[in-house]
């Protein structure tokens, strides 16, 4: 009897994991990861310092970055809209947190609070823009890339600030446990939005407002206030992933960030998500920066001219989106 | 009741023009300084110098940069400030033939222009302030051989860091550092671009640094990666660190921020070029023209143009300092 139940428990385990494998075999998260895992072979066999554990935990580090303001833009694709003012919002916060900190005398932790709320705000203006104007998301994030832009040149009068202490440091280049602390974040970061859009109501909602806004809409759910949700939280990740990499430099820069709304939106489409809306996911974003970020090692490394870069990104973009093409037609 | 409202409106708008214009003085001189992008560090000393020029020379002076460094963006700042009407305009050229056409258009108004830092030397500006890219280039090769004159090494090779691919004022820099380089073992191994992104010229250097640590040499034709703390780039200091005889770094421009770095001997050499005079005598002579005044310090320098031909450039030379390891203190402090 003992043994009937034990076998049956079993067999409902082994179910599950073969239910669980199945789904993640067929998942568009996995064939990116298929792809990363190529190239990582690759270089591992071409280039004897990419095997090094320094340089793996450096090209991690240097895309975490990407990924944090990639997962923000992840989540307001997948509504159907997209956010062009990252970059701007990246600068002018890693900005705000690092003025804070010098020229306030602010204590780290607020410092960096004042910048995510900061990002929070300009997030959620975009979405007032967006929502109460009926701004289509690229003409008002296209706004906010030159007003964010221009406030950090006018708060700076476009002087670097200089001048950060250890307390600050510490996101950009502390480690823990010998990792660096930036890869931590991004993990962290991962995990929560992960949970964020597959456990709860409300991430569900996001994917449904990007799948069908006026059928979300007929069932009750208030698309506005999601939108507004969305674009806010984008800019809290934007500007985090901007002070982070003020941190890792030792300074906060007016003309950071420019043109990381392309990398991130490229980390995102690389991911598979679509830019019609209601697919995509943070596991997918992660692989999409981190291809990026194995990229750009790759040509270094390999002694290949910088001039090349754009164009292997730029392939490996339409690939990601021709297999994606390609997989929706066969379904 | 909306007719009414339109006419009062333009009734209003015409009163208002007609009194303006009736009223207005004679419009007050102005000089505009262009650099080749809003943000970027290297002109900052240069904003100064213009804005010191204008304090002591009673003249109101303009900073109008482009967002991008982009030759059609300063084109269209210049075509703003000739509709503006200004008096002269001082321009760094992000490319000699694309702005040939604006500024001769200004000069055609009325307007004295002239360029400093980066040239266009078959326009019709009145004269160029500043020392040629090429030559801070040569300079910076120069530098380069003479911390490894001692060397007994056979082959000695250099990595270089750029800023965006195809930048006229950077490919001169590199075309002058590889004249003055050539025939010697001195041999440029790898050049990476920035893309002038501050973030990525760190991620250049460092990642290219733990690829290849028996590396001998970096060239920066441009001082990206001393606009950071030294402690964002410990690969790079580990390397210099481990051999400062052996592995020399030669790089142009110098921040505030360098300092930090030449306190740890990350830098053997680092060649200066004066962007305040370059504001400063910009604004000082074109007021000297307007006035009729001769300019000071002028003299005809030769510059090769890019198809190898020599001409003779009207130019202010602002000099080049060379910020070493034994003199950098002096130079911070001054």
């Amino acid at each position: 009897m003992v043994d009937q139940r034990e076998q049956t428990v079993v067999e409902k385990g082994s179910n599950f994991l073969k239910k669980w494998g199945l789904s993640v075999i067929r998942s568009n998260s996995f064939r990116i990861f298929i792809v990363m895992v190529i190239m990582c072979v690759a270089m591992w066999l071409v280039s004897p310092p990419f095997r090094t554990a320094n340089n793996l935990l450096s090209v991690a580090k240097n895309f975490s970055t990407y990924a944090i303001a990639g997962i923000g833009v992840t989540l307001v694709i997948i509504t159907g809209g997209i956010d062009l003012s990252i970059g701007s919002i990246f600068g002018l916060t890693g900005v705000i947190a690092t003025m804070a900190f010098v020229k306030f005398n602010i204590p780290a932790v607020p410092a960096v609070l004042i910048g995510l709320i900061a990002g929070g705000l300009l997030g959620l203006i975009n979405g007032v823009f967006i929502v109460k104007f009926n701004l289509p998301p690229f003409i008002a994030t296209l706004g906010m890339l030159s007003i964010a832009r221009s406030i950090a040149y006018i708060i700076t009068k476009g002087y670097p600030v200089v001048g950060l202490s250890k307390g600050i440091l510490f996101l950009g280049q502390g480690e823990i446990l010998k990792i660096p602390t930036p890869i931590w974040l991004m993990v962290v970061i991962a995990i929560i939005f992960s949970i964020f859009l597959n456990k709860t109501i409300t991430g569900r909602r996001i994917y449904a407002l990007g799948g069908n806004e006026e059928a979300t809409k007929i069932s009750g759910i208030n698309t506005d206030r999601l939108k507004l949700l969305v674009y806010s939280v984008g800019g809290v990740l934007y500007a985090f992933s901007g002070i982070i990499t003020a941190s890792k430099l030792g300074v906060g820069q007016p003309t950071a960030g420019n043109g990381y709304e392309l990398d991130a939106i490229a980390a995102v489409v690389i991911g598979g998500a679509s830019l019609t809306g209601g697919a995509g996911t943070i596991a997918g974003t992660i692989i999409g920066a981190a291809i990026m970020g194995i990229l750009r090692n790759a040509l270094v490394l390999l002694s290949i001219r910088s001039h090349w870069q754009q164009f292997v990104i730029g392939w490996v973009i339409l690939i990601a989106v021709i297999l994606d093409q390609m997989r929706v037609a066969k379904k | 009741m909306k007719r009414l409202l339109l006419v009062t409106m333009l009734v209003v708008l015409v009163a208002g023009g007609l009194l303006f214009a009736g009223g207005a003085k004679e419009k007050e001189r102005e000089i505009a300084v262009v650099p080749q992008q809003l943000g970027n560090v290297v002109f900052l000393p240069a904003e100064e110098g213009m804005k010191a020029a204008g304090k002591d020379l009673g003249v109101k002076v303009l900073w109008e940069a482009p967002p991008k460094a982009e030759a059609q963006l300063q084109v269209e700042v210049m075509e703003g400030l000739i509709e503006r009407g200004v008096a002269g305009i001082a321009i760094s050229c992000n490319h000699p033939d694309a702005l040939q056409g604006v500024i001769n258009r200004a000069v055609a108004a009325g307007i004295v222009v002239t360029t400093f830092d980066a040239d266009s030397p078959l326009s019709d500006r009145a004269f160029f302030a500043g020392t040629n890219n090429y030559q801070a280039g040569y300079i910076s090769g120069q530098e380069m051989l003479r911390l490894y004159k001692d060397s007994n090494k056979a082959r000695i090779r250099v990595a270089l860091l750029e800023g965006i691919p195809g930048a006229f004022d950077i490919e001169s820099r590199k075309r002058g550092f590889k004249d003055a380089i050539a025939g010697s073992n001195i041999e440029v191994v790898y050049e990476g671009a920035c893309d002038d992104d501050v973030d990525k010229s760190v991620i250049i250097v460092e990642d290219y640094t733990r690829a290849n640590p028996n590396i001998d040499a970096w060239f920066m034709a441009g001082g990206w990666p001393y606009i950071v703390q030294p402690g964002a780039m410990p690969e790079y200091t580990k390397w210099k660190q481990a051999d400062p005889v052996n592995h020399k770094v030669v790089t142009l421009d110098v921040f505030p921020s360098s300092e930090a770095f030449f306190d740890l001997g990350l830098i053997d050499s680092a060649i200066d070029q004066d962007f305040y005079q370059m504001g400063y005598l910009s604004v000082k002579n074109i007021l000297n023209i307007l006035d009729g005044k001769p300019v000071e310090g002028l003299e005809d320098i030769e510059n090769e143009l890019d198809d190898g031909s020599i001409i003779m450039v009207p130019s202010i030379d602002t000099g080049t300092k060379i910020v070493l390891l034994e003199n950098y203190k002096d130079y911070f402090k001054d």
